[in-house]
């Protein structure tokens, strides 16, 4: 009995303490932020560079943080005097965050995010413009022109198949086959699930192809067709699945596949996707780096995203992680398997701010008009 | 001790209790009685302090407790359902009321075993589930949790009511025993006129939120007050108007009256020395039951009257007898013809 | 009259209920009223001007519709199936006298301590294509369809099982508390078995069950994982679209029409049944209660088929909950194949899991937040009962329909109300901006969970004896003493219960956290789901399924505390 008054005590202690607490935070962050926002940035840089190097803890979002890569690069950063702390969550849902943070931002920096992603922040006030030293050294047309966001890692979106139901020659040559061809009907999985990333971006890589002013959310009547023929002759996507796993059993044996993971699969189910590479190019997804509006650390954030592209740090990264750097300079240290498949792959031309714009529409369009 | 004063208590458009004035003694045990719904529960929770009167003012000893906070009254109570506490053990439930007071353990459990005597409560019952208990022992707990914060007043809530009926009799034996022990001013609500009649010092009659009659059990039977109360208590012969107008009942009854006899008033053996309406009539039905009979007249010239007998070697009548009735003027009860008739 | 009737009230409330209520008020507008109103007039009047513009997108969707239409269907299905299976386990493991009835009921007891996902991937394991049932259904006939297990009647049969948790808490408690001389009575006079059951138990129990089947009502709309996993092409249902939806900026109109159709569906359903238990609440008047004693069921062909049901439907619950287990020791591939092989056995997964120092965190964190939240929200909901309970007025009814508003909006939209709001400061909380503290999560778990608890609470003190109340004021004891000592430790039980599964709920808790949680205190959920999301390399199968059953335990290990002590006193 006496233990239930005391929770019933300590109840009331947290609601009231809720308010109380609130206070303190009010003057803590509201304090700042007020006087900040628009003032504050210029005023911290200028102390920052006239006194010697402070490196406050930023916090750092990241949809790339999980299989070790967030502790691999926290000790990394230590080690060049960084102290970071990873926050870690799915790349729309972090999107989400930062945009309803922006009046009262948390983050410092974020990173790993693709263009389409970064697109949305970009619209919403959530970055601050800032061009790092090795801006210069990404592959040309991955960095966003107008100098918000610079890319560190190249994600692809391929088009797999099993290799024991097809050959080189008798698989799809383009995602369009997928549909045409009667060979492939029911086959593959169509990319039901546009919560997620890459169902999304193969949708993009078809509807771009079909762009049209006049036509119903930019894409012309031809390509809701189209769109219409994937999604009908297809086998949904079903969560919680794998999908690398109904490849490999032969379930679904063609799909969407993100090259950073090939390796792992391939070891995982001990079967190595064959890889598809369109003539029109595949959906070259980058991970790129950014520093949010109105930190109040922007100097070392700056220096942060200057480490963090550097070459050596992304080359070592590419090396540990079996991964595809966007800066020219860090590709050589990349495995040789990684830099033999991007050397047989081209980056299919995109239109990102036009994506960005009509992603959500058209992933609401599929849902409500086309999908069976 | 207890005065009502022009209490007046209203539900929204329900008037529950109307204009009520009574005064009850110390040290006595005064029942409230009436049909259900008729006030008398609402009264009694309005002394305890559950409902504030509408207007009007509660004296307790003097002082007004018309708006004193129900825990700052110290008025015993019992409820109907006993209303033990079901996760508590008897002990817990009786030292309930002495902790809230924050008497001192060895107190607390000094006054338990005390009162737990006084109502014959057992030591090994004491840490019994209340579940366990029988309905007896449950009245008991219920009783000894109420005096054991010694209050100056102890009101009970039909607590008998959904007994059965030997259970019932053996526990308002008990309770009127215990209430002589304790010498406490009880309040008893009841529905019930037998348990009004044998425990009570005085009864108080309600009907649709009017006291009509405070008395002695036997002033509320012999001189009910008014027609609600005679027949409310006790099995009661309403006088046929017709009989009246045909005898010589008619210079007893005033023109305009109602007039009613108690069974057992009506005689069939001449009585000496007060004043009797003779009539004359015949047996119609008879029921025996050994102690007595119940008889059924077929009254000379129109109507019916029931009475009750004492069988003896002297007296026996079978049906079809002609036989001669008496009517003690002083026992017909006479009430004002209701407007619209009854 | 009426105002020294008011000014005499109000004196005899002391000041600290008086803060009590200001709180509850307080907290129902600022966070129950305010934000959720603010999410929806963000959405319906987008640049000041009240659109339609996402009831006519939904209604010319033919997909939009036909979820919809699948999740009412489903939720009815539900309604009578899980009343059939919840009542038919309660029956089997506490009212006849059926061998081995703790073992059983322990079967009974595992969908309490998983769900979603996982749950539905353990039907799998046997039902689905490369399952053991199925693997022996082909077996015996050669011809038979190893996809037969989707559609409406697989996602029908999942959740007919997996749903019976509240009934299995709620409707034990309520049939220990029956009158067993009801029960002597009504054999006494020559009722049987069935004809007693029928008559004279359930009618007892019609209470639980009507809050329970507005329960499993609203269960059916939400459902998500099993339509999505089992339901194929033929039964999608409208929850998966909404949390779609309401995760795109764009497209969160849509999600918020949807729920409010699904919510005012569920105010509907709500309203009816509360008259229905308005007609039919029944107090039991004996003085003298005897407590239940198991019956044997007198029929020896009964006697025998009540075995063979109890024991079947012991091996439906308790085979998922093993499979999971073992699997998780398994690794992908074997997984996804549903076969077991010695080699493949390995402790790997587990070593992942727990092989950083910083493993441990994220679980602190959310227990504190499991803890608090569902504290926080079982004192609310006992503190408004109180209050309907004791004020039968328009206010009172105004804070009953105000707490039930989590019900209209899903919980994603919610947390975007919550944000949407708290992101620059408001005065109704003091002036300060919510977004990026710790209480944000907090808060979020709290107005989610108050419409279930509030309604489970509710219905245990609306059964209490009003006496008991009186009883103790007589005897000297303050409002608040009186709650504390007489009324609360009688709820107790079915409190507990409620606060459980919040705990349970919240400890997991994916959809509404990512949105709130603070960067430097990761929860589980977060945490569990970054690290088995898609993109990742890891055996991401493996860790989803032992991340599983650490979440079985901690769960049983809650469970345990609440009920298992409780049960054996």
């Amino acid at each position: 009995m006496r233990k239930l008054s005391m929770a019933l005590l300590l109840i009331m202690c947290v609601i009231v303490s809720a308010c109380g607490g609130g206070n303190n935070a009010s003057s803590t962050n509201g304090g700042p932020s007020e006087s900040g926002a628009p003032a504050g940035t210029p005023a911290a840089s200028d102390s920052s560079t006239t006194e010697p190097v402070k490196n406050e803890k930023l916090i750092v979002y990241t949809n790339a943080n999980s299989d070790g890569r967030g502790e691999w690069l926290i000790e990394k950063a230590k080690g060049a005097g960084f102290d970071i702390e990873i926050v870690g969550a799915g790349g729309a849902d972090l999107t989400n965050r930062l945009i309803a943070e922006k009046n009262n931002p948390i983050a410092d920096v974020v990173y790993g995010l693709n263009n389409m992603l970064y697109e949305n922040l970009k619209k919403e006030d959530v970055l601050a413009k800032f061009v790092p030293s090795w801006a210069g050294d990404v592959e040309q047309g991955l960095n966003d022109p107008e100098g918000y966001y610079h890319g560190l890692v190249k994600q692809a979106i391929l088009l797999g198949y099993n290799p024991n139901e097809f050959t080189a020659d008798t698989a799809p040559k383009d995602w369009t086959d997928l549909y045409k061809n009667n060979a492939y009907k029911g086959k593959y999985e169509a990319p039901t699930l546009l919560g997620q990333n890459t169902p999304r971006l193969v949708v993009a890589g078809i509807l771009t192809r079909f762009q049209d002013p006049n036509g119903d959310l930019g894409i012309s009547d031809e390509g809701w067709n189209e769109i219409q023929q994937l999604y009908d002759n297809g086998v949904g996507a079903v969560e919680g699945e794998d999908f690398y796993a109904n490849l490999a059993s032969g379930k679904t044996p063609l799909g969407a596949l993100v090259s950073g993971t090939l390796q792992q699969k391939e070891e995982q189910y001990n079967v190595k996707a064959g890889i598809v590479s369109p003539e029109i190019g595949v959906p070259m997804v980058v991970e790129h780096a950014a520093i949010i509006n109105g930190t109040k650390k922007q100097a070392t954030a700056e220096r942060f995203v200057e480490w963090l592209g550097s070459s050596e740090v992304q080359g070592d990264f590419a090396a540990e992680f079996n991964a595809m750097p966007a800066n020219t300079k860090a590709v050589e240290q990349a495995n040789e398997s990684v830099k033999e498949l991007y050397n047989s792959l081209k980056p299919q031309d995109f239109d990102w701010a036009f994506i960005a714009d009509n992603m959500d529409l058209w992933a609401e369009k599929i849902e409500l008009e086309i999908m069976p | 001790m207890i005065t009502f004063q022009n209490v007046d208590i209203k539900f929204g458009e329900f008037h529950a209790v109307k204009n009520l004035n009574l005064h009850i003694r110390e040290g006595e045990f005064f029942t409230f009685l009436g049909p259900s719904g008729c006030g008398k529960t609402t009264t009694l929770r309005s002394l305890v302090g559950f409902i504030m009167p509408t207007s009007g003012q509660i004296l307790l000893k003097d002082a007004d407790i018309t708006r004193l906070p129900i825990e700052k009254r110290e008025i015993g109570m019992v409820f109907q359902s006993y209303a033990l506490f079901p996760t508590m053990n008897v002990y817990e439930n009786i030292a309930f009321g002495l902790r809230v007071k924050k008497f001192s353990k060895a107190e607390v459990d000094q006054k338990v075993k005390d009162i737990a005597r006084k109502v014959d409560l057992k030591d090994e019952q004491l840490f019994k589930k209340v579940s366990e208990l029988s309905g007896g022992q449950q009245q008991r707990v219920a009783i000894a949790r109420a005096l054991v914060l010694q209050p100056s007043i102890l009101v009970l809530d039909e607590p008998l009511s959904n007994l059965d009926a030997k259970l019932r009799v053996q526990l308002r034996n008990e309770l009127k025993q215990l209430q002589k022990k304790f010498g406490i001013t009880t309040i008893y609500v009841t529905h019930d006129q037998e348990e009004a009649l044998t425990l009570s010092d005085r009864i108080g009659v309600f009907n649709h939120g009017v006291l009509e009659q405070v008395g002695t059990p036997l002033e509320v039977y012999n001189q009910s007050q008014t027609e609600f109360v005679c027949n409310f208590i006790g099995d009661i012969n309403r006088i046929d108007p017709g009989m009246i107008e045909n005898s010589p009942l008619k210079d007893v009854v005033q023109p305009g009256n109602i007039a009613y006899i108690r069974n057992e008033k009506v005689s069939l053996l001449p009585l000496q020395g007060i004043d009797t309406v003779q009539l004359k009539g015949k047996i119609a039905d008879r029921e025996f039951y050994g102690l007595y009979s119940k008889y059924v007249l077929e009254i000379k010239g129109g109507g019916q009257l029931k009475t009750i007998e004492k069988e003896s070697r002297l007296f026996h009548h079978e049906v079809g007898d002609d036989v001669d009735i008496y009517l003690p003027v002083c026992d017909i009860l006479q009430y004002p013809m209701k407007e619209g008739g009854a | 009259m009426k105002t020294r009737n008011l000014s005499t009230r109000l004196a005899s409330i002391n000041p600290v209920s008086i803060l009590l209520y200001g709180l509850i008020v307080w907290f129902v507008i600022a966070f129950l009223i305010y934000p959720n109103l603010n999410i929806y007039g963000e959405i319906f009047f987008k640049d000041g001007q009240f659109t339609l513009e996402a009831a006519e997108k939904l209604l010319s969707s033919e997909r939009a519709m036909r979820s919809l239409y699948n999740s009412f269907i489903l939720a009815f299905s539900l309604i009578i199936t899980v009343n059939v299976v919840g009542i038919t386990l309660v029956l089997i493991s506490e009212y006849f006298e059926i061998k081995g009835a703790k073992i059983l009921r322990l079967g009974y007891f595992t969908t309490l301590i998983y769900s979603g996902v996982v749950l539905v991937s353990g039907y799998k394991f046997v039902y689905g294509e490369e399952g053991f049932m199925t693997k022996l259904l082909v077996y015996l006939f050669p011809s038979f369809d190893a996809t037969w297990f989707h559609g409406y009647w697989a996602v029908l049969f999942v959740m007919t099982f997996a749903c019976t948790s509240n009934h299995f808490l709620f409707l034990s408690n309520a049939i220990r508390k029956i009158d067993f001389q009801t029960v002597e009575a009504a054999r006494n006079m020559g009722a049987s078995t069935w004809y007693i059951l029928r008559r004279v138990v359930l009618p007892v129990l019609k209470p639980t069950i009507y809050a329970l089947t507005i329960l499993t009502f609203l269960t059916g709309l939400a459902a998500t994982s099993a339509p999505l996993i089992l339901g194929g092409k033929e039964f999608q249902t409208i929850t998966p679209m909404i949390l779609t939806f309401s995760r795109s900026m764009t497209s969160r109109d849509l999600a918020a029409l949807l729920a409010l159709i699904l919510g005012v569906a569920t105010l509907v359903l709500l309203t009816i049944m509360i008259r229905f238990e308005r007609k039919g609440n029944f107090m039991s008047v004996s003085k003298v209660k005897s407590e239940l004693v198991k019956q044997k069921i007198r029929s020896k062909f009964g006697n025998i088929a009540a075995h063979i049901l109890a024991y079947g439907l012991f091996v439906l619950y308790i085979v998922p909950v093993v499979l999971i287990i073992i699997f998780s020791f398994t690794d992908a591939a074997s997984i996804s194949t549903a076969t077991l092989n010695l080699n493949s056995f390995t402790l790997n997964n587990y070593i992942q899991v727990f092989s950083s120092m910083s493993a441990f965190k994220p679980y602190l964190v959310s227990i504190l937040y499991a803890a608090a939240a569902s504290v926080i929200v079982v004192a609310l909901a006992l503190a408004a009962s109180r209050i309907l309970h004791r004020y039968k007025n328009k206010w009172a009814l105004a804070l009953e329909y105000a707490m039930l508003i989590p019900w209209i909006l899903p919980s994603t939209l919610i947390a975007v109300g919550l944000i949407v709001t708290f992101n620059t400061p408001k005065l109704i909380i003091g002036n300060t901006v919510l977004v990026g503290t710790v209480w944000m999560l907090l808060i979020a778990y709290v107005i989610i969970h108050i419409p279930f608890t509030l309604r489970m609470v509710k219905a245990s003190f609306f059964s209490l004896d009003s006496n008991l109340e009186d009883a103790a004021r007589n005897l000297g004891a303050k409002p608040f003493y009186t709650f504390r000592k007489v009324l609360l430790p009688i709820i107790l039980p079915s409190t507990l219960a409620v606060l459980a599964l919040n705990f349970n709920g919240i400890l997991a808790d994916y959809d509404v956290t990512v949105f709130l949680y603070h960067p430097v205190y990761q929860p589980l959920g977060v945490v569990i789901k970054n690290s088995t999301d898609a993109q990742a390399l890891a055996d991401t199968k493996a860790l989803t399924l032992v991340y599983s059953v650490i979440l079985m335990i901690m769960s049983s290990v809650t469970l345990y505390f609440v009920y298992g002590r409780n049960s054996r006193s």
